[in-house]
Formats: C-alpha cells, structure tokens, sequence
C-alpha cells in the first residue's frame, strides 16, 4: 500500500485523499471495461444508424465485435466478483473481527454495521437531495455539505452495481442459451434480450451524461476531475461537493484556521471558482 | 451552451424511452377487424405521387460475398441494372421536357432516349445552317457541365459515358457553345417566374426558348451513313473499329428497315397512324 | 451450410477483382449467349422509355453483369420467345415457365421452370385454397418477378479454406479434364453457388419485406405483424444486418428442409416447419443450436412491441422504459438546474427573509 496523507500540500494547495490505488485500480478497470461494452454492443441495438456499422466495423465487423463483447463483458464480471470479494474482505477485517473480539458479533449488530458502510443509501442522503432542491430552486443559497459520499456518488455506485447484475445475467443468458434452455423457457431469451439491450441502453446513457458531466463537464471540474488519477480531490472541489467530510478532516488535521465558508452560507463577497482555492501563507 | 446540450440530451432520452410508449412503436399493423373484407383504396394525389414516383425506384446492394453490387432496383424488373448514369445538370432541355422524353413513336422512342444519353437535345434538335453551322461538336460532362476530353475509349462500355455531346456555334466571328449560359439563365428564369407571368408572356418567353428548335430534327440517317456524317466522330474520340460499327451494314440496315417498312411517315411527322401526343409540360 | 466467411485483406480482393476482371474481359466474347446480337442496341444504359402508364421500362441489359448470372448461357430468346426479327416489336412480357434452350443434362429433356408452379400453387403462397377456391385478393400473392430479379452467382472457394468467390487455383485443376473455360467457368459457378444461398440473409429478408413489412398488405391478408421488422429485432436479424452469412435468414425457418421456398407451409399447416410442434427441429438444426433444450422452442423469433399480442413482453420492455426515463429525465432537470444555479450562485429567492 502506497502511504496515505489526509491532506497533502503541493505548490500551495491542499489535496485531500479520497480514493486508494485499489479503489482506482478497480474503477479504470470498470471504465476500460464498460466503454469497450458500450462501443461493441450499442452498434447492435440501433443498427440502423449511421454511426452503427463503420463503428462495428472498427471492431472486426459481425464475426469478431461479438467476441470482443464477450471478452470485455467476462472481465467486468471477474472485476465484479473481485468486488464483491472486497467489500467481504473489508467488511470482514473492519467489521466482523472488532465485534468478534468485543464479543458482539451477532445479527443485530452485522445489521447494523452493514448499514454503517459508507455506500449504503442513508437518511442524510434524503435530507442532502431535499437542501439540493431548495438551493437549485433558489430557496436558499446554501449550497448542500456533502459528506464523505455523496447521495450522487452513492448513486453512480449502486447504478451500475445493479446494472452489472442485471446486463451481465441477462447476457450469460444469451450467450449460453442453450444451456438456460435446458433449465427454462425459450422465452427467458427474449426477456433477456429486451433487460440486456434496455438496461444497457441506461447504464450508457447514465454513464455517459450524468457521471461525465459530474466529472468531466459541469463547470467546476472542466475539462476532466482527475481524482480518478491521483487518488486526492483539490480543496475547492472537496468545499464544493464533501463540505461535510471537509470541515472534519480539517479538524483531525488541526487546520481549523484555515477552513474556508461553505459558499453562500457567511460571506456573500467571496467568489466561489477556482479563485478561492488560492489559499495565501503557504 | 452546456444548458443547450442539458436540453438536447433531455430530448434524445425522451426520444429513447417514453416516446417509445407513446407511439405504440409496434410493429402491429392496423388488423381490419374482418381480414380480407376491406377493400384496397386506389392511391390517388400525393400518396400516388409517393407511390409512383418517389418510391418506384431506389438504390439497394446485392451482397455476393466477393463483390457488393450496387443496383437501381425497379420493381418486378428482372435484368440487374448495376450502372446509373449521374444526372445532367447542364442541360436545361431536361428540366422541363426530362431525361426520357423521346414518346412520340413507338419504334423509335427508346431509341432516341438511348441516344439523348450521350447527346445533348441541340445536337439533334437544332440545325445550323449556313454561316452557323460550325461542324464543331465537343463532350461535356453531365456532372459539371464543363467540356471535357472524349471519355470514349478502348474497354469503355458503350453509352457509359456520364458525359454529353454538345454542337458549338458561331456569334459575331466568335466560338460557343449552343448551351449557353445566357440561354441557360432565360430558361432558368422563366421556370423561377412562371407561375407568376401572364399568358401572353408565357407564350412569348417559350417561343424565344424554343427560337432555335428546327422543325424537322436530324434523323439516323444524317449520322449513321458511310460518308458525310454530321458527327465528326473521329474528332469525337471513336475509334475506327467503332466508327465502322456505326455505319455498318448491321446499324443501317436496321435503319433502312425502320423508315422503308415500319415508319414511311417518319418524315413528316403528324400524319398517318402517329399521332403527336400531347405536348406535357 | 455454415459458411465461414472471413475479413480478407484488401491487397487480396483487390487481386482477385484484377483476376476476376481478366477472366471476364477474356472469357466474355466466348460465353456470351447474345446470338441475335441482341446487345447491339440494348447494350446502351440509356435504351429505355417511359410507357403509357408512366412507367420506366429500362430495356438496358448489362452484358458484363447477366454473363455473371445463373441465366448467362440462357439465350435471350429463350425467354423473350416472341422476339424473332430485328428491329422489334414491343417486347411481350417473359413467362418464366416457357421451355428454354437449354438442355437440361439429367433428364435430356429441354429445361423449364414448370415444376415451380405446381410447388407454388400447393404452398402458402399459392393463389388458390384447398378446396380449389381462388383465395381472396389472390392478386397480392407473388409471382416470379416479385421474389426473383436475374439471381447472380455467388461462388465459393474451398481451396485451404471456404471463402466467397473464385478459386483460381480451383479452376486449374478443372482445366486438367476440361478444356473449354467458359463450360468450366459456368460449371463452377453454378455448383458453389447453390452449395449456399442466393442471397445473403439481408437481401433475401429484403425480398420478404416487400409484402410482409408491407402495413397495407399485412392488414388485408389478416397477418399479425411485420415479419422482417420484428426479424430485425432479433439478434439473427441484427447479424444479417451486418451482413453475417452464419445467421438463420427467414428460409432457414420457414422452409422444410429437403424443399425449397417454393413450398413454404402457413405456420398453422401440421406439415410447416414452422408448426408448433415442428419448431424445435428447426431450433436444434446441426448448424444452429443442436445442444439446446426442448424449451427453446418457445423463443419468439419474431418478437413484436404489441400490448395485445405480447403483453408480458410489452410489459416487461415498458419497466425498463420507465426506469430509463424515469431516471434520467429527473437528473437532467438537476443537471439543468445545476447549470442555471452556478449563473446565479447567490441568489435566492428567501433571503431577504
């Protein structure tokens, strides 16, 4: 494990630590993955486009796009199981043992820390979309203090973890049809076929407006965020987004002093955008 | 310009999901509740148009594994037509009278059309007599309109040639071509103008469109004969193997059939069983 | 027969179109079956009128392309019988049936395409009904020319491996016995052509939409739904639009094996492969899915967006349209939103409270 700082410095700025190298490691992997997926499949599902077959065509054409389809959909699965495994070990190491050791382990109190994980959907997410509408229709001008994750980050989790679920069943579906038709009816394939194309027709659509523009091209993180890289999000962005986490890490890491208003909460002067992140004195 | 975008990926997903449930996009058709009761309807106005016109003919692919052929599909046609002429957009003739316009006699119109495929209308159509008659015809190419070198060449198919022949004249001492481009703006203006121009000068823009047309065209005769062919066709690009084939035995005893047997009248047109149809405009 | 047919690199197409070219260009004065010099006039792209009904009547024949088709040693008047002289008629139209010139060698008798009648009257597309009753707007119901244009060769190589075209190294080896190349070049070609289809399955469920895809037609002859429509819906349907020689087009459904799409049968028919009880064969087919379940016959290989028809279906497409939408659409009120907020970020409409 590479040694993890809670803030670093560099040429003046504060970067706080957000992701670890196998967090990182997991999503490039998920996105090589799914954006191959994207590309050999969606020629399929509106084939009578224009951009449909020099697209497919890139891909070896209807004797080898079916292949790589294939390939890339088995990584995402094995990256999927790999997941899985994760959260297990994790759970298991962070969760389980502390309560074995207390003597607690019981399942109440599993119940409880399943709950306590810090991708399960909780009522602060609710509270954080409720403030979120109340800023975006102008009732107030606070922006939300977004926590360690997200109510949207939670959600860019959870949507393609059912979408993997979903896509990749119905997928084994189609491809080992011969196999499920000894189990069930034929007609598993067409549901198949419609939950496949349909839920990936989602997942892209997802993926590639609503998560692009939260890291790509909303205006704060233009043209790319690149905490996917690094590992460390810059402190406009985590004031921006994780004022929650924000305030608390800045305590941990004795810099109350230094920690900046959430934007339109005190000082209305002060000019939100990259300007404020130029911290002075360092 | 990322609100625009906002807005433009907000109707794409509406185009991709509800709009899907809106417009019933099934491919159920309309059952007539007693099948094989219903009559069909005869098309008629625009929906005919659509139906003759617009849908008589397109463009589709035979994929043959080594090969992927192109052709213009004509319903119920049997013989594959894999090459299609580029339109001509030089000639102004055609934009009134069409690409196809030779009906008047059943024995020579495919004929004619055939040859109006590499012969511009003037050529046959107007006769320079005299100080006019230049004996200077020159390939025009049916995409660009400008002159080109003969396209005829060894391993050419024969009236493939996506250009045109076209006479030349002679105005005040100088070289030009019959096609003019002030002659092409007057038929173009008057097409532009015509719905709003009166009778009379409807009448009078046609005449002087027309001013030109002889009477009586040139007939095979006047090029498909062994000496004093109007068509130069040396100068045109044919060889001599061509040439001969022009005016051999074969092509001019076919010719000889046609005016002695088939059509006596050819030559003063309007009488016996050909009667002119109607001219369309 | 699967046919595996394999990108090639453009260096070798471009050596086989030079080699095939050289072949047709040599070849083409030996094989041509213009006897009356026919193509003297109807050579000409341009030979053609419009007829009294506004018609387009192309009399062009294309000498490189017909030399290239299953008729090419066919004479034209084989078919055009009531051509005798030059210059001609009108041209009668041509009735397949007619006996040709050609020789048929099995039998030593003159060839005819009679025998396709009789196939066509007893199948689902025949005119009349069992009881020898005209069927009901039998006029819709195709003849020759609506399914059939001049079919073209489609040769195979099987020389190291199948691909589509010629094996020149094949004909080489044809012209140890045989010494007249237009007989070897024709004999090839027909006999690697009907190894497989005619058409590839994207042109041949072009043939079949021409009426089934056809509203008008489908609502008069009470059929349910577009075939090649829904066809194309399929993942069969999708590859032939990809041109995939290896997919099911709709013959190899429909029609019985050991018969040809003359004899096609109503699904309804005991006898139709496509019969509920039939559909299974069709399924475990060598060449498709011979390792799959009894139940993959009840796969909708024609599967139809229609609440009535298919309600579990239309239903089950509706959620994911409604989760599609109703996820995203409310995002991308949030993201417009959003993008509206950042123009204005301290405004608001309750501070002055």
């Amino acid at each position: 494990m590479e040694k993890q700082f809670t803030i670093k410095i560099k040429n003046g700025r504060k970067y706080f630590y957000r992701f670890s190298l196998n967090q990182r490691f997991q999503h490039i992997f998920l996105f090589s993955t799914v954006i191959t997926l994207v590309l050999t499949g969606m020629p399929l599902k509106f084939y009578d486009t224009r951009w449909a077959k020099p697209l497919y065509a890139i891909f070896g054409g209807i004797n080898y796009t079916p292949v790589v389809h294939k390939v890339a959909g088995v990584l995402l699965l094995m990256l999927f199981v790999y997941h899985i495994g994760y959260l297990i070990y994790n759970f298991t190491v962070d969760e389980v043992k502390p309560l074995k050791a207390a003597g607690r382990l019981n399942l109440p109190s599993l119940l409880q820390a399943i709950m306590r994980q810090p991708m399960m959907p909780q009522w602060r997410d609710a509270k954080e979309i409720l403030q979120l509408m109340k800023y975006l229709f102008f009732l107030t001008p606070e922006r939300v203090a977004g926590d360690k994750y997200t109510w949207k980050e939670k959600f860019d989790y959870w949507a393609p973890f059912w979408g993997i679920v979903i896509i990749g069943s119905s997928g084994l579906i189609r491809w080992q049809k011969e196999l499920f038709s000894h189990l069930f009816s034929g007609e598993l394939i067409n549901y198949a076929v419609i939950a496949h194309g349909d839920e990936a027709l989602l997942a892209a659509l997802f993926l590639f407006i609503w998560h692009f523009y939260n890291v790509h091209l909303s205006t704060m993180v233009f043209p790319m965020g690149t905490v996917f890289l690094t590992g460390y999000l810059s402190e406009e962005m985590m004031i921006h987004e994780h004022y929650g986490q924000y305030v608390e890490v800045m305590k941990q890491a004795g810099l109350e002093r230094e920690i900046q208003p959430l934007p339109g909460s005190g000082d209305q002067h002060r000019a939100r955008g990259p300007e404020t992140a130029a911290p002075v004195g360092y | 310009m990322l609100l625009g975008l906002t807005v433009v990926w907000t109707v794409m997903i509406w185009n991709l999901t509800f709009a899907h449930l809106y417009k019933g996009d099934s491919h159920e058709v309309q059952t007539a509740k007693d099948p094989g009761r219903e009559q069909p309807k005869p098309v008629e106005g625009k929906a005919a148009f659509q139906k003759q016109i617009l849908d008589s003919e397109k463009t589709v692919k035979l994929y043959l594994g080594y090969q992927v052929l192109e052709q213009k599909q004509l319903l119920g046609h049997f013989h594959i037509v894999d090459i299609q002429l580029k339109p001509d957009t030089r000639n102004y003739c055609i934009s009134c009278h069409g690409d196809i316009p030779h009906d008047k006699f059943k024995d020579l119109r495919a004929f004619g059309n055939m040859h109006a495929s590499f012969i511009a209308c003037q050529t046959c159509h107007i006769r320079l007599e005299g100080d006019q008659a230049t004996h200077i015809f020159k390939w025009y190419d049916r995409a660009t309109g400008q002159i080109v070198p003969s396209p005829v060449k060894d391993g050419a198919l024969p009236g493939t040639y996506n250009a045109k022949i076209i006479p030349f004249e002679r105005v005040d001492g100088a070289l030009q071509r019959i096609d003019s481009q002030a002659r092409i703006d007057f038929a173009a203006e008057y097409r532009k103008q015509e719905q709003s121009l009166s009778e009379v000068q409807k009448s009078k823009a046609k005449k002087i469109i027309h001013q030109q047309v002889s009477k009586q065209p040139y007939m095979c005769e006047s090029c498909h004969v062994q000496q004093g062919s109007l068509l130069p066709f040396e100068e045109l690009g044919y060889s001599k193997q061509r040439i001969d084939a022009f005016v051999g035995t074969e092509v001019i005893g076919m010719i000889k059939n046609y005016t002695q047997f088939y059509l006596p009248h050819i030559l003063e047109p309007g009488i016996g069983s050909h009667e002119p149809e109607k001219k369309v405009q | 027969m699967a046919m595996r047919v394999k990108n090639r690199t453009l260096k070798r197409l471009g050596a086989f179109a030079i080699w095939l070219a050289l072949v047709l260009v040599a070849h083409s004065q030996a094989y041509a079956s213009d006897v009356g010099n026919c193509l003297l006039c109807h050579k000409y792209p341009g030979l053609s009128r419009i007829d009294e009904n506004g018609k387009y009547r192309l009399l062009y024949v294309s000498e490189e392309t017909f030399n290239r088709s299953i008729h090419a040693k066919v004479q034209c008047e084989g078919c055009h019988t009531d051509i005798k002289k030059i210059p001609h008629d009108p041209a009668k139209k041509v009735d397949c049936l007619t006996q040709c010139h050609i020789i048929e060698p099995t039998s030593e008798q003159k060839f005819s395409h009679k025998g396709v009648e009789e196939f066509l009257e007893h199948s689902v597309h025949g005119r009349y009904d069992k009881n020898g009753n005209l069927k009901k707007f039998a006029e819709d119901l195709p003849t020759c020319k609506d399914c059939h244009d001049n079919p073209m060769f489609r040769p195979l190589s099987f020389f190291k491996r199948v691909r589509p075209g010629i094996s020149d190294a094949a004909l080489g080896r044809c012209r140890v016995c045989h010494s007249k190349d237009e007989f070897i070049y024709r004999f090839y070609n027909h006999v690697t052509t009907r190894l497989h289809t005619t058409r590839n399955p994207k042109n041949i469920a072009e043939v079949c939409a021409r009426c089934h895809d056809n509203s008008e037609l489908i609502a008069r002859h009470g059929l349910s739904f577009k075939a090649v429509a829904t066809y194309t819906e399929t993942f069969h349907g999708k590859s032939a639009e990809y041109l995939s020689e290896r997919v099911p087009d709709c013959l190899n459904c429909h029609v019985k094996k050991g018969q040809s799409p003359h004899q096609m049968l109503s699904y309804k028919d005991p006898q139709s492969s496509t019969y509920k009880d039939n559909k299974l064969a069709v399924c475990l087919t060598e060449e498709c899915h011979p390792s799959a379940g009894a139940k993959l016959a009840d796969y909708n290989p024609h599967p139809n967006f229609d609440r009535k028809q298919n309600p579990r279906q239309f239903y089950f497409t509706a959620f994911f349209i409604l989760l599609t939408g109703g996820t995203l659409l409310p995002l991308m009120l949030v993201m417009f939103l959003d993008l509206l907020r950042t123009m204005f970020p301290h405004a608001s409409l309750l501070r002055k409270k």
